[in-house]
């Protein structure tokens, strides 16, 4: 197994996707972070109304001082996954386009191995995605939200791991769905897509229209939002703690909104709903590719 | 864990792809010590069946093993067997040499393996250009390189020659003898059999998905005898003089001639003078494996006869005698498949010189 994974590792390091796609996860993450760091501020500011007073009592904190910066750190880790997904894409899918899939399951023992040592490597490689996305988010935050919005300590490193988990999922949630569907374009257009524009136009207008503010809760791009965005949420009372003094349902799920994670239930819930879509996709492209005859 | 042997064996292997039968029934040895060649025409089912035997393609029934195991179970299997594939992929962003290391650490042998493969199949001076920019040729010569990264037992080749110029299938002829010859095991397929003919000393024929001959290829040589075309002036006379002579594997050819199996052309001289018949032409039809080839291989082969369909167990190399002689009419030659060339087929129409159609195939 360890030869295998070291084959893996060379398969990475010897092509250019893995630094082609961590220098926009870590860009994207930055300037999301910088951008929603310079509103978060305002929010802050904004803090005054009615309903947050409300919950600014119902949580005992002051007034003005919500760790606003977990908004910004989560919103930027949240456009940074995006990219270990398409890396998890490449990962089999892209053996297979460039039929390099042959030569690799010649050397290995058997194909489960061969996933396996795959599968490995890039556990590896997303939390690495994850440590530099949330690097970068946590820079654009130091650089924008002032002092009294910053998260402490604690949360800080909850966001890391969290991250890096989400991280983790995002990249066996790609190979999953690249193995399943066995494109690298399709499965990439198609997730981006989905992650950027379909999922989130279902979650809005099915909260503006129908009242449904579970959606963004279940849903694969919600969820994988949701595992650093609840921390938000929850450290707000919007999601994961029951604040006395019953929080307006529509305000919670604007707030969990603004967290980068609307409907999401708490983090870990989030976490494993996700990991759920991952098992399902990673789970049926594993079969496929027990049985998939290659020609 | 597998025995060393180094033989394959293909038992019964029958392949669907939906409603096509790619492979149907196929049964062959491949021992230790020669390099055996397996042969048919396009879509015969050779790709199929070589990626049987590694494992990439699953068998719909049979069984195929490389030392007595299938290629999921030979533990490290690149040290048992390499393989040379048509449409093999490399990145066509890695450099050659890496391509290699990536696969060095998966079979587990140092990376000084590498460059001791690219001298081998001569790439050393390309090894830090990326595949993508390679021509046919050093594809196939990487993909060689790959297969001998492990330094295997065992050695399956799909049309290795595709893209090679003349040297390089030279070189290949050479490498591949001397592998065999260090008690390795070659199977490299082809649908010409003048590619291989040189380099084999084993041959398995398949069409249709069928086996239609395998043995030693100088069984196959010996089995087809040479006859000699007789132009008598009386065709009659000639062939109640040879029949009364004991030469009675005679038969009349499209164009009036007499055809003379098991005697030599000074017998029938002889006779013919004796019997007082003027003779104005003999000319002496020698045996040609690649018309065989055809023979065993055509539809019409496949239609009429079909003495291979029944396959005994794998362990009997040398089983299915080939077709002795020539057919009767209707001439099978007549109407070559397509895309095969023509001259030399036509020998109804014009005496044909000797030799004239061993010099075709080498045209391809």
């Amino acid at each position: 197994m360890g030869n295998l994974i070291k084959a893996e590792m060379r398969k990475v390091l010897t092509t250019k996707s893995w630094w082609a796609l961590m220098i926009p996860a870590v860009l994207f993450a930055f300037l999301f972070a910088l951008g929603w760091g310079a509103i978060t501020n305002d929010l802050n500011d904004y803090l005054g109304s009615s309903d947050a007073r409300q919950l600014a009592g119902a949580l005992g904190v002051q007034l003005g001082e919500l760790p606003v910066g977990l908004l910004s750190l989560a919103h930027g880790v949240n456009i940074g996954t995006m990219f270990p997904v398409i890396f998890g894409v490449f990962a089999l899918a892209g053996e297979y386009s460039k039929k390099t899939i042959t030569t690799t399951f010649l050397t290995a023992p058997n194909r489960v191995s061969a996933l396996t040592a795959k599968m490995i490597t890039y556990i590896g490689w997303g939390a690495v995605y994850g440590v530099v996305i949330v690097a970068g988010a946590s820079l654009a935050t130091l650089l924008t939200v002032d002092s009294r919005g910053l998260p402490s300590a604690g949360q800080w490193l909850a966001v890391l791991g969290a991250g890096v988990l989400a991280t983790i999922l995002a990249t066996l949630f790609g190979i999953g769905v690249g193995a399943v569907w066995n494109s690298v374009v399709g499965a990439t257009v198609t997730l981006t897509i989905w992650m950027l524009v379909v999922e989130n136009v279902l979650v809005f207008v099915s909260f503006g229209w129908w009242g449904v503010r579970w959606l963004g809760g279940v849903l694969p791009n919600g969820t994988l939002n949701g595992i650093v965005g609840a921390i938000g949420a929850e450290a707000f009372g919007a999601a994961g703690v029951s604040v006395p003094g019953e929080l307006d349902k529509d305000f919670q799920w604007l707030l969990q909104y603004t967290a980068g994670a609307p409907g999401a239930f708490s983090w870990w819930a989030a976490a494993l709903i996700f990991l759920a879509w991952t098992m399902l996709f990673f789970a049926g492209g594993w079969a496929a590719n027990q049985r998939r005859d290659i020609t | 864990m597998h025995d060393g042997s180094g033989r394959i064996a293909v038992q019964n292997l029958t392949k669907q792809f939906g409603a096509v039968t790619a492979v149907q029934n196929l049964s062959f040895t491949v021992e230790p010590g020669s390099v055996t060649g397996f042969l048919g025409p396009n879509g015969a089912g050779k790709t199929t069946t070589l990626r049987m035997v590694l494992g990439l393609v699953t068998p719909t029934a049979g069984l195929a093993t490389i030392n007595g195991r299938p290629h999921n179970q030979l533990g490290n299997p690149a040290r048992v067997v390499g393989a040379v594939l048509e449409n093999e992929g490399f990145h066509p962003k890695r450099t050659a040499r890496n391509h290699l290391r990536v696969y060095a650490a998966a079979i587990g042998v140092p990376d000084q393996r590498v460059e001791e493969v690219l001298g081998l199949v001569g790439l050393t001076p390309a090894a830090d250009r990326k595949a993508g920019g390679f021509s046919l040729g050093m594809r196939q010569r990487l993909a060689l390189a790959t297969a001998l990264l492990g330094d295997p037992q065992v050695l399956v080749l799909d049309e290795p020659a595709n893209g090679l110029d003349p040297e390089g299938i030279a070189w290949l002829r050479t490498f591949l003898r001397s592998f065999a010859q260090q008690g390795r095991t070659v199977l490299v397929s082809s649908h010409l059999l003048s590619e291989v003919e040189q380099t084999i000393d084993q041959v398995v024929i398949v069409s249709a998905g069928m086996t239609r001959y395998y043995g030693p290829l100088e069984q196959l040589r010996n089995s087809q005898r040479s006859r000699v075309l007789v132009q008598p002036a009386d065709a009659n006379g000639l062939v109640k003089a040879l029949q009364e002579a004991g030469l009675n594997e005679v038969e009349p050819t499209p164009d009036g001639r007499v055809a003379v199996a098991g005697a030599s052309v000074q017998q029938i001289g002889d006779l013919a003078a004796k019997a007082g018949i003027a003779v104005y032409g003999m000319q002496e039809d020698k045996a040609d494996l690649e018309k065989l080839f055809f023979q065993l291989t055509s539809p019409q082969y496949g239609a009429a006869a079909m003495p291979y369909g029944q396959q005994p167990p794998p362990q009997q190399p040398g089983w299915g005698t080939p077709p002795q002689g020539y057919p009767p009419q209707p001439n099978p030659y007549q109407s070559p498949p397509q895309g095969y060339p023509q001259q030399g087929y036509q020998q109804p129409q014009q005496p044909q010189q000797p030799g004239q159609h061993q010099s075709w195939g080498g045209q391809q």
